[in-house]
């Protein structure tokens, strides 16, 4: 074989390879403008000299990834088969455990979909196509996540209640406006503070805290198909982190200019991205039969250890702090959970989840987790409620809860170190007064009055007449909320068929 | 004869949910139809987008084309993303085969003079066509009002980064194992003559908006287009012995088979909507009378490019398939701007 002249000696290396197949796709138009092509990524104020300084750690290729994606959902559709062919919702620790599983299909496919449809997004209008490739490739998985969620919960659905409606729940219920407006607050913003709104405050700094309690819990309740899904999402994941902090620092490493935007985009998706997982908070310590670890452990670990004292030791080479607000996280962590879990026990009557008031195995281990905490709110709220149940009642509040303007949850929060007084904060825009639950979600108000001003408050709409009808009747139906759906656990369909299911009479309650 | 397996059985309370009993009856229903259908929220929307005033961030309003009820198309092929991974693994393998069999004999190296250059001036450069074509399909990931239309539209999108870099790398097997071969192919498709058709028209659609207008004329580009590169001169390369040429048109004409599929299912259940029908068609009749004499063209270039090369009666092929699309689009009720 001869080589002719003016070709190199050598073969192409991988990273060259990697290249021709992928970024030497891009050529500069000249039949029309670069801005008319990508239109989107001027307005927020980034700049950005050189997109080809974007690195893809994994150079993936469409035939790489077809191949290892199809490998790991063979596997993962096997064990689901498997799952529902033997029955297996039977080996759960407890029915009350799926109360987790429903927040969780009610609560996150949908957005992990709008995380596809929003990764589209960039995979059309980065202007580089290293970005745009790699968009494209998260934008493939988060379909795949949303799918094969709802594929492993799907059998869960057939033998329970409070999952059969979940996509008209996720758009009209008031507690699943909490995501909602978190991902439709991302998905509005423009390409740059969707980066770091997504791929790095919630799928770095936030995503253990998110997702061990969900999947780790789904292994210690013998949840089989959620613990295999968890396992099989772990990948995409980590090509998921790398994007995340492969975007900020591109921000950063492009413009110094860019510092100030990504510090105030940083401070806002910290603070939005932990009260969206007040909820999963809630969850973790309250609902799962057999628990992994406390919110504050989690905490402590997933987020002070390994993001303050890691990431952001990291970070401060750019210039970045810490996230604003921090330590108002911080000085929360061991009120936190109690006190959204106890919002979610007085209003799940309005809800697609049942609650119950902690057995005693329950608060002996609430009782080692939070010392200082715990006997507050049991001698505050759980053993007043524990008097209504031993009479015949139950509680639930009858009214409807104030909601934060930014977060949208009912203000439950208290102000710092003190927490028994509600925390209250106000501002007027243009003659009109927003309530806050906390400094971190009136600062967020305060520097886009305009776009908060625009939130769907649940609480607001169906006062405005909006949700059915004034009753709460009339708006469980326009929620779509049927008989077992919601309320109290004990007594709960779903309680009753699991005691017959294991040859348990109901107990008497 | 089988052994006898008993589990223990308990009565499902529902078969599905309830969004699907309601649209469907109460049977199970597929993973196709839990995970496609009524996915993409619809109301209650928060915020405006900062980057548009006049629509949501979800919005009936991105393209011209509506359905009453989105959901009343879906993939004929039932695709949702663990079968199309699965699907695309396969037809990966299957390349990944032919080109490692085109390598180790040297096929490329061998084809006939004419056929060579074809390959290193027409067929690399369509890479880049192909990357356009991604661009303009994730619009519709992006934008489309339902999930089933969005999720033909990423998958689309895909298919076609992946021929880009399919085409990258029959390119890289062409100069043995070297890019030189691909970065003259990139000069063509910036300056050749041949190409420019098709780089104005992909250009233009880059810039402009509406997302299944741009998608449409797309594929009725590829309309002239596939079936020239891949199948016409896959027939005259067996003949002309360019059997390398062959071995890897097949896998493109293939896809574009599959491809058809959701595409033409679309466009009949635009057309066919009980409120949007005529509305649907005057959009179509837009794309064509302004698009349809410039594809000709652009495709017409590339067939005399193609001519020049080997005498594969390339012009008179896309000739005869301008007319029998243009009587296929006809057919639908639609009007195609008279002969070129």
């Amino acid at each position: 074989m001869t080589v002719s002249p003016e070709k190199p000696a050598r073969k192409l290396s991988m990273k060259q390879r990697y290249t021709a197949l992928t970024h030497d796709l891009d050529w500069t138009p000249t039949y029309v403008t670069e801005e008319e092509i990508f239109p989107f990524t001027t307005f927020e104020g980034i700049k950005v000299h050189d997109w080809s300084k974007w690195e893809d750690p994994f150079r993936l290729t469409v035939e790489a990834y077809n191949k290892y994606q199809a490998e790991k959902d063979r596997r993962l559709y096997a064990v689901l088969d498997g799952f529902a062919q033997s029955q297996g919702q039977l080996g759960l620790t407890e029915a009350r455990y799926m109360n987790a599983m429903k927040i969780f299909l009610q609560g996150i496919p949908i957005h992990e979909y709008d995380a596809h449809r929003n990764f589209s997004y960039l995979a059309r209008y980065a202007n580089g196509p290293g970005a745009r490739f790699a968009a494209l490739c998260q934008s493939m998985d988060e379909l795949r996540h949303a799918q094969t969620e709802i594929h492993t919960l799907s059998h869960y659905n057939k033998y329970f209640d409070g999952m059969h409606d979940w996509h008209k729940w996720s758009d009209r219920v008031w507690y699943l406006s909490v995501p909602k407006s978190f991902f439709e607050d991302a998905m509005t913003a423009g390409p740059f503070e969707w980066l770091i709104a997504i791929g790095f405050s919630f799928e770095y700094l936030l995503t253990n805290l998110l997702f061990v309690p969900f999947m780790s819990g789904a292994a210690f309740n013998g949840d089989l198909p959620t613990m295999t899904f968890g396992f099989s999402a772990q990948s995409d994941e980590s090509r998921h982190m790398t994007l995340g902090l492969e975007a900020i620092k591109f921000m950063l490493e492009q413009d110094e200019d860019n510092l100030p935007i990504v510090q105030d985009w940083l401070d806002k998706w910290f603070w939005r991205g932990y009260r969206l997982i007040a909820l999963v908070a809630g969850m973790m310590d309250y609902m799962l039969p057999k628990r992994v670890m406390s919110w504050k452990e989690a905490f402590e670990l997933y987020f002070e250890e390994q993001m303050l004292n890691g990431l952001f030791k990291d970070l401060e080479y750019y210039g970045i702090k810490p996230p604003r607000h921090v330590q108002w996280a911080i000085d929360e962590k061991e009120i936190l959970s109690h006190q959204v879990y106890w919002v979610l026990y007085q209003y799940s009557h309005a809800a697609a989840f049942t609650t119950t008031i902690p057995d005693e195995a329950d608060q002996a281990w609430l009782q080692e987790s939070y010392p200082e905490t715990w006997p507050v709110f049991k001698a505050a709220v759980w053993d007043k409620a524990q008097r209504v149940q031993d009479a015949g009642g139950r509680y639930f509040n009858p009214g409807l809860p104030q909601l934060c303007t930014v977060c949208q949850i009912p203000m439950g929060f208290t102000e710092p170190g003190d927490p028994l007084t509600q925390c209250q904060r106000q501002s007027v825009y243009e003659g009109e007064r927003y309530d806050f639950c906390s400094d971190g979600c009136q600062w967020i108000f305060d520097r886009e009055p305009t776009k908060y001003r625009q939130s769907w408050l649940p609480v607001h709409q169906i006062y405005q007449g909006n949700c059915g009808g004034p009753t709460l009747p009339d708006v469980a139906a326009w929620y779509g909320l049927q008989p077992g759906d919601g309320a109290e656990y004990l007594g709960s369909p779903d309680h009753q068929n699991w005691l017959a299911w294991h040859g348990q009479a109901p107990k008497e309650d | 004869m089988q052994f006898e397996l008993r589990t223990q059985v308990i009565e499902p309370k529902r078969k599905t949910f309830t969004n699907l009993v309601e649209r469907f009856g109460d049977r199970p229903a597929s993973r196709y139809e839990e995970g496609s259908i009524d996915i993409q929220a619809v109301e209650n929307f928060h915020y405006r987008p900062l980057f548009s005033s006049d629509k949501e961030h979800y919005d009936e309003n991105w393209t011209a084309f509506k359905l009453t009820d989105p959901y009343s198309f879906t993939d004929p092929r039932q695709l949702y993303y663990a079968p199309y991974v699965q699907s695309r693994a396969a037809m990966n393998d299957a390349f990944v085969k032919t080109v490692e069999y085109v390598e180790s004999r040297d096929l490329l190296q061998k084809l006939p003079e004419g056929w060579s250059s074809l390959v290193g001036d027409v067929l690399l450069p369509l890479r880049h066509w192909e990357a356009g074509a991604e661009l303009v399909s994730i619009e519709g990931s992006r934008w489309a009002w339902g999930t089933t239309i969005d999720q033909c539209c990423t998958y689309a999108a895909f298919d076609r980064i992946g021929h880009a870099q399919n085409l990258s790398r029959i390119g890289i097997v062409y100069a043995e194992g070297h890019d030189h071969a691909l970065a003259t192919a990139k000069e063509r498709w910036l300056g050749d003559p041949a190409l420019q058709g098709l780089r104005r028209l992909v250009e233009e659609l880059l810039a402009g908006d509406d997302w299944a207008k741009k998608l449409l004329a797309v594929d009725l580009a590829d309309r002239l287009l596939y079936p020239l590169m891949y199948t016409h001169l896959d027939e005259v390369a067996l003949s002309g012995g360019a059997g390398a040429y062959s071995l890897f048109a097949q896998h493109f004409a293939s896809w574009f088979a599959d491809q058809r599929r959701w595409l033409d299912h679309l466009v009949k259940t635009w057309l066919a909507d009980p409120t949007h029908a005529d509305s649907n068609r005057a959009a179509l009749d837009d794309v064509l009378a302004q698009r349809w004499a410039q594809i000709a063209e652009a495709v017409t270039d590339v067939a005399a490019a193609v001519d020049a090369r080997v005498a594969a009666g390339a012009v008179a092929n896309v000739e005869l398939t301008t007319a029998t699309v243009a009587t296929d689009l006809g057919a639908l009720g639609l009007t195609v701007p008279g002969g070129k």
